[in-house]
Order: structure tokens, then sequence, then C-alpha cells
């Protein structure tokens, strides 16, 4: 056991220690990319595993939330007598914050914990180990291509489940509850920018949490001590980590964009 | 890739340590180790566990390096190397994990074709051809497509070697070779390393405790304990030289030079008879 | 390559086909961005006295069919009207010339839009024509405060004599509600009970010393700020020339009045301030 000079005292160090060498570890992760092109079929490879892999459920989740969120709406908004501005607000919602926020939890639950898991094993059972031995830069190979497919995935998943809340949200808004067709397409065509909505909203936020998610999962996989309690343990801390960092950037980008 | 295999060295050693020392974590592993490994024979280092056999070998590879001291390998000194170099050197030496360690994403086929795969852009033809003929040396051409989640241990194993021979390597590093494996899996594994020895004249290192199996393909043996070489011969009379080290590792007696008792203080004051001792 | 990588490699390609599809399709369907390409159009200009909250890319609509967007909103320097360029799809080409501009809201909260009530000129707006009848927007603040007035919440309450006043509904009037005369608050509200016999509700007013004139004969009304903001009870001073004392009880009172009334009778009874004179009558224009 190490001996512990206080929890709080040793929380802050060991939290900025972790910060450190993450951001080390993706300075590392970067310069590995020009090693990596020669691997991109492996980052393709990866891409269908973090990527289409996590379709179904953040296909259903999106779809859940859209229809969630029109149905919350609706009743608040009739109090109003604005109940054809839900698909507005569900659209403004759903692309300025759930959508890029839910996306990045679920991605860090879904494609994080099995990043984390499969490189702590493939440690745990020498695979990384013999790779340098067979002269195959563990980085460039295992390393960078996760990453750079949480990177590409993040985004593409994002706009996957925008496109289902707002589908989620017609199902409920204009099937169920009777709000016009015409109503919802035109109040949201109305309202949304591209730039600020989409591409800030969207797309930008969406970049930021991939790379953040992404890097935290490699990192504990590779941080982690080679045995089934450390791999266990870094799991558990990717989901936590990725969470707390999602939240956290998503105030900061929040604040800095709108 | 395969010039190492002719380099010429007027040489007869291939791996050459000199005074090795290394502090991991705070507790000495080896300590002025000195160590010379013939060209194209089968060497053994044999040890009590947790004595750095395992530590010696990733040495040799480059993958830890000592404190002081120096390893040559087939004359280049393995410390001073970049990584660059580290890697073209790793080309020529093959290695057996204990766990045999083979990709669990890809089959049996694409386990041995990927050093290939990575360093080479041979022709898929040809890539098949050397995977087949790598793969029916070890005897597992039926076993190409298998995953390695559904292979035996032995079985993993030789898949492991026929991926560490792909290219020809000059030199095999064998880590516990020999460990859970039943008769029939150890013999083969015996006779594989016999062979590949015998016929492309691969310089072999295995690490082991099995005196017997060790009997059967060594020329030579290191006994080593407190991070030196304490006993070295020819592994049918090594038992026999009469050091206080070969009688306990060879004899098996639970007590000896290598202590049973990790060291700890007093066991007295650890029960709390401190004031009674007195 | 072997098998398995090219299964993984098509599986890629259509997840980010995928991706990219719902990316093109939040972006043009979802944004205003599917309001822009509209084929050709032609731009007609219009001068208001005010926009009220009119934005860039709001719709333009006749007879409520949406036919363009405004274009753009500029204040030219040393001019009180605002210049706003409509852009009109060229399948609208027939406008009369002496048609009417007017800035609407859709329903009560929402965004604002031009809506254009054609004349009976023989004679058309051609591109880059200016539509001279228009109608500025109404601002409801300045439309409700005819009716209400506004004011805070009366402090530095020194001295209060109570009077009661029984109302059949109160509304949403709660405890510290202002009571106002002539929109200036002089007391608020001490209680809110309901009479278990009467099946009424019974109101204490805590009213300012300083207001000791009012005519025993007044009548309180339960009022609204605003269109959602919150209730309060107004004083109308009668001509009684005996005057309320503390513990007195008003006997004229007028309950709270539901929104739905209120906004009804405004909308048929809302007068235009603009600068134009309407071709049509306003009430036709929801």
């Amino acid at each position: 056991m190490k001996p512990r000079t206080g929890i709080g005292g040793n929380l802050i160090v060991q939290s900025l220690a972790q910060i450190g060498s993450g951001g080390l570890f993706l300075l590392t992760l970067l310069a590995a990319i020009p090693r990596s092109l020669r691997y991109f079929r492996e980052t393709l490879r990866q891409l269908w595993f973090v990527g289409a892999m996590s379709l179904t459920i953040i296909m259903v989740c999106g779809l859940f939330v859209g229809m969630v969120l029109m149905l919350q709406l609706y009743h608040v908004l009739s109090i109003f007598g604005g109940t054809s501005a839900s698909g507005m607000v569900v659209a403004l919602s759903v692309y300025r914050e759930l959508g890029p926020v839910v996306t990045a939890l679920l991605f860090a639950g879904r494609a994080g914990t099995s990043i984390t898991a499969e490189i702590g094993l493939m440690r745990a059972t020498d695979q990384i180990d013999a790779m340098e031995m067979m002269a195959v830069d563990p980085i460039a190979y295992v390393a960078t291509p996760r990453f750079l497919a949480g990177l590409i995935a993040m985004p593409l998943l994002t706009c996957v489940f925008c496109a289902m809340a707002i589908f989620g949200g017609h199902l409920v808004g204009v099937t169920w509850l009777g709000i016009d067709n015409g109503t919802f397409w035109s109040n949201m065509t109305a309202v949304v920018d591209l730039r600020t909505d989409i591409v800030n909203g969207v797309l930008f936020k969406s970049l930021a949490f991939g790379t953040v998610v992404s890097l935290i999962a490699v990192y504990q996989g590779f941080a982690t001590p080679p045995t089934s309690e450390g791999v266990a343990y870094a799991t558990t801390r990717t989901v936590v980590a990725s969470s707390i960092a999602i939240l956290a950037i998503d105030f900061v980008l929040t604040a800095f964009l709108m | 890739m395969t010039d190492f295999v002719h380099a010429t060295t007027d040489d007869s050693t291939l791996v050459r340590i000199r005074g090795l020392t290394t502090v991991l974590n705070g507790k000495p592993i080896f300590d002025g180790l000195d160590m010379d490994i013939p060209r194209g024979k089968v060497t053994a280092i044999m040890g009590a566990s947790g004595t750095g056999k395992t530590t010696l070998l990733k040495h040799i590879t480059g993958q830890m390096r000592g404190d002081a001291g120096e390893i040559l390998v087939n004359g280049q000194n393995v410390a001073t190397l970049s990584r660059d170099q580290l890697f073209t050197l790793r080309e020529g030496i093959g290695y057996l994990f204990q766990n045999s360690a083979l990709l669990t994403d890809y089959d049996v086929f694409e386990n041995v074709a990927f050093p290939l795969r990575q360093h080479t852009k041979l022709p898929e033809v040809l890539i098949r051809n050397l995977v087949i003929l790598k793969l029916q040396a070890v005897g597992l051409r039926g076993a190409a497509s298998l995953m390695p989640g559904e292979l035996s241990g032995g079985m993993a194993r030789r898949v492991a070697l026929a991926r560490a021979i792909v290219f020809d390597p000059m030199l095999i590093l064998y880590d516990e070779p020999f460990v859970g494996l039943d008769p029939v899996a150890l013999n083969q594994v015996l006779k594989l390393i016999r062979t590949l020895n015998q016929t492309l004249g691969i310089t072999s290192v295995l690490v082991a405790h099995e005196l017997e199996a060790v009997k059967q393909v060594a020329d030579h043996v290191f006994l080593i304990a407190n991070g030196k070489v304490v006993a070295q011969g020819d592994p049918r009379t090594i038992a026999e030289d009469g050091s206080p080290w070969t009688r306990q590792f060879f004899g098996g007696e639970a007590d000896g030079p290598v202590p049973f008792q990790y060291p700890a203080g007093d066991l007295g004051k650890a029960l709390g008879f401190a004031g009674l001792a007195k | 390559m072997s098998q398995p990588r090219s299964s993984y490699a098509v599986g890629t390609g259509l997840f980010i086909v995928l991706g990219f599809a719902a990316l093109a399709y939040l972006a043009t369907q979802t944004t205003s961005i599917a309001n822009v390409h509209q084929g050709a159009s032609y731009t007609v200009d219009a001068h208001f006295a005010d926009i009220g909250q009119l934005k860039d890319r709001a719709p333009v609509k006749i007879a409520g069919v949406r036919v363009g967007q405004v274009q753009s909103i500029s204040l030219a320097p040393g001019q009180d009207a605002a210049d706003v360029k409509l852009s009109i799809d060229t399948r609208y080409d027939r406008i009369p010339l002496d048609s009417v501009a007017s800035i609407y809201t859709s329903g009560l909260l929402g965004d604002q839009y031009i809506g254009i009530e054609y004349g009976h000129s023989k004679k058309v707006v051609a591109n880059g024509g200016t539509l001279a009848l228009t109608k500025p927007a109404q601002q409801l603040e300045a439309m409700l405060s005819k009716f209400f007035g506004a004011g805070g919440v009366a402090d530095n309450l020194g001295g209060t004599y109570s009077v009661t006043a029984r109302f059949n509904n109160v509304g949403t009037l709660s405890v510290g509600a202002p009571v106002k005369m002539a929109g200036v608050p002089i007391g608020s509200v001490q209680s809110v009970q309901v009479d278990p016999v009467k099946l009424d509700a019974k109101v204490t007013l805590a009213i300012d010393k300083r207001y000791d004139q009012i005519p025993d004969d007044s009548a309180a009304a339960v009022f609204t700020s605003g269109l959602i903001g919150t209730q309060y009870v107004a004083i109308q001073p009668g001509g009684s020339p005996d005057v309320l004392k503390n513990g007195d009880q008003l006997i004229l009172t007028q309950s709270a009045m539901q929104l739905e009334d209120l906004i009804g009778k405004f909308l048929v009874n809302g007068s235009s301030n603009g600068s134009s004179k309407p071709s049509t009558t306003p009430s036709g224009k929801h």
C-alpha cells in the first residue's frame, strides 16, 4: 500500500497526473499518425467495430430520445398554446445538446469500454509485447487506428442519432399527437441554422467528444496493469472519466460557442 | 530480412552479455551477469521462479534496458540502438511467448502471416505458400482457419512457433516452452526445437525449469541465481558439479542457498513477543 | 486480402455512407437551408415604421401561403423607416402595386412574418419595385399597456388598512400580489381564502394609509399584467362621497378573466396605429 497523505490532496494530484499523462499520450498518438497510415485497413476495421457496431444502440436511443422529448414538450407547450413549436424545440435541443452528449455517453459505454478492455487483454496476453517483438509498433498498429476510428465514428454516429431523434419526434408529434406535418417542418426549418446548430452544435461538439472519449479509452487500455483486475478497473475508469470529461467539455464548448 | 542468418562474424558467440546490472522497483534483478550464447547451438537458461529468466530474454530483445553492462547481439550493442534499428534487429529474432500471445482478432493463418504482411509486400500467393509451409512444419496446416480461442495450449504454442520462424530468424528465444503441456505436446515441442536447430541452424535460447526436458535438447545450460550465473555446463553433467546451487535446484530441496523464507524481520517480533524475548 | 477483411470494409463503408447521409439530411431538410434554394425569385422593397422582431429569412406569405422570404433588413441613415427587401418566388409575379405588406406574428408567441394582402390595381410590382403600403409590427406590449397600467409592487407600506372583497373566481391571484388604482400600486393582497358557506373567494387587501380617500362604492377586479404575467387586483374608483375604512368590504367585484377571453377582445378591437390605411379589415388577418 502506498502511504496516503490525505484523500483530497491525493485525488487532486492523481487527477492532475492522469490529465498530464493523458495529454502526453495524445501527443504520442498524433505523432504515430504518419506511421499508422500503413495500417489504414486496421483503422477501417476498427471503424467497423466502434462505429458500425454501435449503430443499433445509437439509432434506438436516438429514436426514443426524440419521442420522449416531443411528448414532454407537447405537454409543456400546450399550456401556452405553442405546441406547433415543439418540432423546432426538439430539433434545437437535440442538435445543440442531447445529440452530441447522449451519443458520446453511449459511445463511451459501448465502444470506449470495449476498446479499453480489448487493449488491456492484449497486454495481459502479451499480444502487445508480441507485436513489439515482431517489429510492429503497437502505438501505430493498435492505439492510433482505434483512436482515429473513434474520432471519425463519433460525428457520424451523432448525425445518425439526431436524424433518428427528429424522426422519433415526428412520429410522436405528427403521427400520434396530431401536430400538422407542415407546421412541424416549417417551424423547424425557420429556426435551425446550419452553422450554429449543425456545424457548431452537432459536428464540432461531437468531434471534440470523439477525441476525448477515444483518447481516454485507448489511454486506459495502455495505462492499466495487465491483469484481469487491472482491466476491470480500467473499463470502469473509462466510463467514469469519459462521462465527466464529456459533460465538462460540453459546458465549456457551449459557453464559448453560443 | 534474412541477412542476419548469414552475417559473418568470426565470433562463435551470437549473444554476449557482460556485467549486466538491472534494478527493478528497487529490487536488484541482475548483478553483474556475464553470459555467452554460442551460435548455432541450443542454450538453456534455468533458475528458480523470480530469478529474472524472462527479464533476461527481454533484455536481449531490447524491450528492457539494464542499468549497467552491455549486451551484444550479433555484434550490435542492444542498449545503444535506436528504435528503428531495434525493429530491424528484431526481424531477425523469433520470440515464443509463454502464453503464445497469438492475436485474438485473427485466425491461425493470419497470425502466421502477420509478420509477412507487416514487413513485406509479397504477393498474396507467396504469403499463402510460406504460411502453409511453416504451418506444415509445426504440423498444423489443417488448423489454418481456426481462431486462437479454439486451440489447445500445445497447438497455440506451435502456431506461435510457426509465426516466430516465418522470417527464418537467426535466433529464437523460447520463454518457458514446456509449461503446462501434456507429455505428447511436450515431446512435439521438443522435437520441433531440435529440428529447427538442426535443419536450419537457428540459434535457440530457452528458458525453462524442467531439467529432464532440457537434457533432451540443450547443448549448454546456465543456472541463474541472485542475479548471477552460478553454474553452467553440459545439461547431462551439471547436476553433479557439487555446488550448493545445483544441488538445491536440481535436487529440488526446499531450503538451501535459495531460502525458503522470503526475507522478513524477526518472527518473534512479528508475533508480538518482542517484550517477552527480552 | 482474405474474406473477413473485405466484409469489414463493406460494412464500414456502409456505416460511413449512412453517417454522411444523416448529416446531409439534417443539413438540408431541417435547417434554414431548406428554405434558401427555392429557384428563381425577384426582389421587392417595403418600408416599415417598425419591424418588431422580424428577422432575415422570415417567411413572406400571401393568404397564409409562403411565397418568399425576407432577404435583408436595413436602416438607411437619416431615415426613420426600416428598408426591408423581400425575395419573392417568380411564380407569384402578379402582385398588385397597391398591395399592403404587414408584419404579423404567427400565433401568440411565434416568430414574425410578412403578410401581403392584394390590392385592386391593374399594375403589378416589378423586380426592384416598392410596396408603398405597409403596416408596421404591432407591439403586443404597447397594445396591452393600453388595457392595463404596468408597474411594480408598492413597497414601503408604512401603515395599511384592510378591506375585503369577494370574487367568484380569483384566477391565480396569490398572497402578496399588488393592488393597483389607475395602474399605480397602492397595496397588496394580504390573504386569499375560500368562504366555506358562500363558496366564493374572500380576498383581504392591505391598502396604504396614504390612499384613504377611496370611495366606498369602488369596484375591485382581478387583472393580469401582460400576457403570461402574474395577476393583480385593480380598484376602479366609484362616485360615493363616503370613503373606505379599515374592515370595509368592496361590494362591486369583477372576477379574473380567462386569458383566452382577454386575447379575443384584444384581437377584435385592437386598432392600428400604423402609417398606412389598410385596404382590408384587420380582423381578417388571421
